[in-house]
């Protein structure tokens, strides 16, 4: 290039250049780091679904609160209705256990009451509660994947 | 009769290509014998009296690095037999146990030295605190040592979960569940190290690759640079008297008639410059004397503590129920007894806290005195500090490890805990 420098030493070409090599650079490097995370973070998930079936209603006796294993939920039967709250502690993911009337969570030491709310320990929120509907063939369907309140009953 | 053997080999034409000092007989030599050795050469030719001295360090940084040997070794060797995978992990712990011949002795070493490992290396930062040896120029070096403090908690996590039994299960699940308290990202970073909502395949999948090979290599890698750092800082940390007097000198300032080797471009002074020779004795045979000594010790305590006690198996993980009380390791039930009061405050905030003024500490405490001597009277007011932090963390483990009975109400380790009742 012709002429002088500025004071500054850089000259419009250089200043170019290195803009554009750091916009390069940090462009280059960002994507990266996205791509890696996207790639980690898994788009199939192998677990079992939210949804499932848990038999007939006449399952179930009257005044039972029957702990489903497989899906770590509580089904609470009283009368003709029908309500389901999640095993799942809300303070670090443990299964709770029936205490009295409520439930008692062996890691931490949280109990809850038979509404699912905390009464003491660690935990931060109540015990879910999930939808439960009558499905086609007159079976209770649970949903895991909505939560309702604790006095949204299904009766059948 | 072996002495022999090796000094006729030794200077062989064969030994000669191999090793190119035989072994030293001359002062001269064993400076060669140091320098021209690869293994060697990451130490001195010389060293000082006072970072020989056993009282001083205790030993404490060798022993990591020997433990985590240890376990590279008895690692790689489990790799042979083990399967990430849910459905065969636990039946190959038990092949361990009951098939593989001396699968049970390794395994067990694998475990202990990790115990071990997590242990010498929380001691080693509080003998670097007690002795003021993380002041200036070795502050870097401190914040690489806290590095592979959380990298070595990290190994012992990810480690954790691979024999698939219900401690590694139930340690897992309240472990992650932790990291999604963190705001913002903590449910994010949750999924990601699961691979997916619950304790399952991916996240044993996962855990496995993070500690076989991520973890690591980053802990080697930082193990090396670590020790390289202890050398370019000028060795291990010496009271004040000792300590050189010649100025170093600034870069851009080198003497143009004098042919400077790298090492000497060193920051600050390196242990052999303008020092008093009296204070120096030749790392050959007097260091490397003590550290094969300390490395047979080292592999004894690992090796008795794996032939007389059998490392923990529990029945296969099941993730419908949880044992009563599910307790992560040792070293982390001072977290998860805080975790009882509070998951966001005792996980979360409280561990960052910690580890934050860890990082920072030899950036905010920049009083040179004090260093080199244990408990230095110049450092009262750091030592009380760091003192009541760690009568606080070693509290609180005691509690979760003695003190906490099924659903983490309180018991006393000397009186059997009440019957509980499940009603289901």
């Amino acid at each position: 290039m012709n002429g002088t420098l500025p004071d500054n030493g850089v000259s419009r070409r250089g200043f170019f250049q290195l803009t554009l090599g750091w916009l390069a650079a940090s462009f280059a490097a960002v994507a990266t780091a996205v791509a890696t995370v996207r790639f980690l973070e898994p788009n199939v998930v192998f677990e079992p679904g939210q949804r499932f079936k848990a038999g007939k209603p006449d399952d179930y006796p009257d005044g039972s609160i029957t702990f489903l294993e497989a899906e770590r939920v509580f089904l609470v039967r009283r009368g003709n209705s029908f309500r389901c709250v999640s095993a799942v502690c809300t303070h670090l993911g443990c299964t709770v256990n029936r205490a009295g009337r409520g439930y008692h969570c062996p890691c931490h030491g949280s109990a809850f009451n038979e509404e699912g709310s905390v009464e003491s320990g660690p935990a931060p929120r109540g015990l879910a509660w999930f939808l439960v509907t009558l499905s086609k063939d007159n079976r209770l369907l649970i949903d895991k994947a909505q939560s309702v309140n604790s006095d949204k009953y299904l009766i059948v | 009769m072996p002495k022999r053997i090796w000094l006729w080999f030794a200077h062989t034409r064969v030994g000669r290509s191999v090793f190119r000092v035989g072994l030293p007989q001359s002062n001269l030599e064993r400076s060669q014998a140091m320098v021209s050795s690869f293994l060697l050469h990451v130490q001195p030719a010389k060293v000082s009296r006072h970072a020989l001295r056993a009282s001083y360090t205790l030993g404490l940084g060798l022993i990591s690095l020997y433990l985590f040997l240890i376990l590279t070794v008895t690692g790689v060797l489990l790799m042979f037999y083990y399967v990430p995978s849910t459905e065969q992990a636990y039946g190959r712990m038990k092949d361990l146990q009951y098939v593989v011949s001396a699968g049970l002795v390794v395994r067990n070493m694998h475990r202990w030295a990790a115990h071990l490992m997590v242990l010498s290396v929380a001691l080693h930062m509080c003998r670097v605190f007690y002795t003021g040896a993380y002041k200036r120029p070795r502050e870097f070096n401190w914040v690489l040592g806290v590095g592979l403090f959380l990298t070595t908690l990290g190994l012992s996590f990810t480690g954790y979960l691979l024999p698939w039994d219900q401690l590694a299960f139930w340690a897992i699940t309240v472990g992650t569940s932790i990291a999604g308290y963190a705001p913002l990202i903590g449910p994010k970073v949750q999924f990601l190290l699961l691979g997916g909502n619950v304790v399952g395949q991916e996240a044993l999948t996962r855990f496995y690759a993070l500690h076989v090979i991520v973890l690591p290599a980053i802990a080697g890698l930082m193990i090396a640079v670590h020790l390289w750092r202890v050398r370019k800082d000028g060795g291990l940390s010496r009271p004040d008297g000792t300590e050189d007097t010649v100025q170093s000198i600034a870069l851009g300032q080198l003497p143009t008639n004098k042919s400077y080797g790298l090492m000497e471009l060193a920051r600050g002074t390196t242990p052999q410059v303008g020092k008093d020779p009296d204070d120096e004795v030749f790392s050959w045979p007097h260091l490397i004397f003590r550290e094969l000594l300390l490395f047979l010790l080292v592999v004894a305590v690992v090796l008795f503590l794996a032939v007389f006690w059998n490392a923990p198996l529990e029945e296969v993980a099941n993730a419908v129920h949880p044992p009563n009380p599910a307790k992560a390791p040792w070293y982390f039930l001072g977290l998860q007894e805080l975790v009882s009061y509070s998951a966001f405050w005792g996980g979360v905030v409280v561990p960052s806290l910690l580890v934050t003024a860890l990082l920072l500490l030899p950036y905010m405490d920049r009083r040179v005195q004090g260093v080199g001597r244990w408990f230095a009277r110049e450092r009262t007011i750091a030592n009380v500090i760091f003192s009541v932090c760690l009568v606080v963390a070693v509290a609180l483990t005691i509690i979760g490890t003695a003190f906490r009975g099924p659903n983490w109400s309180w018991v006393v380790p000397w009186r059997p805990p009440p019957a509980i009742t499940e009603g289901r």
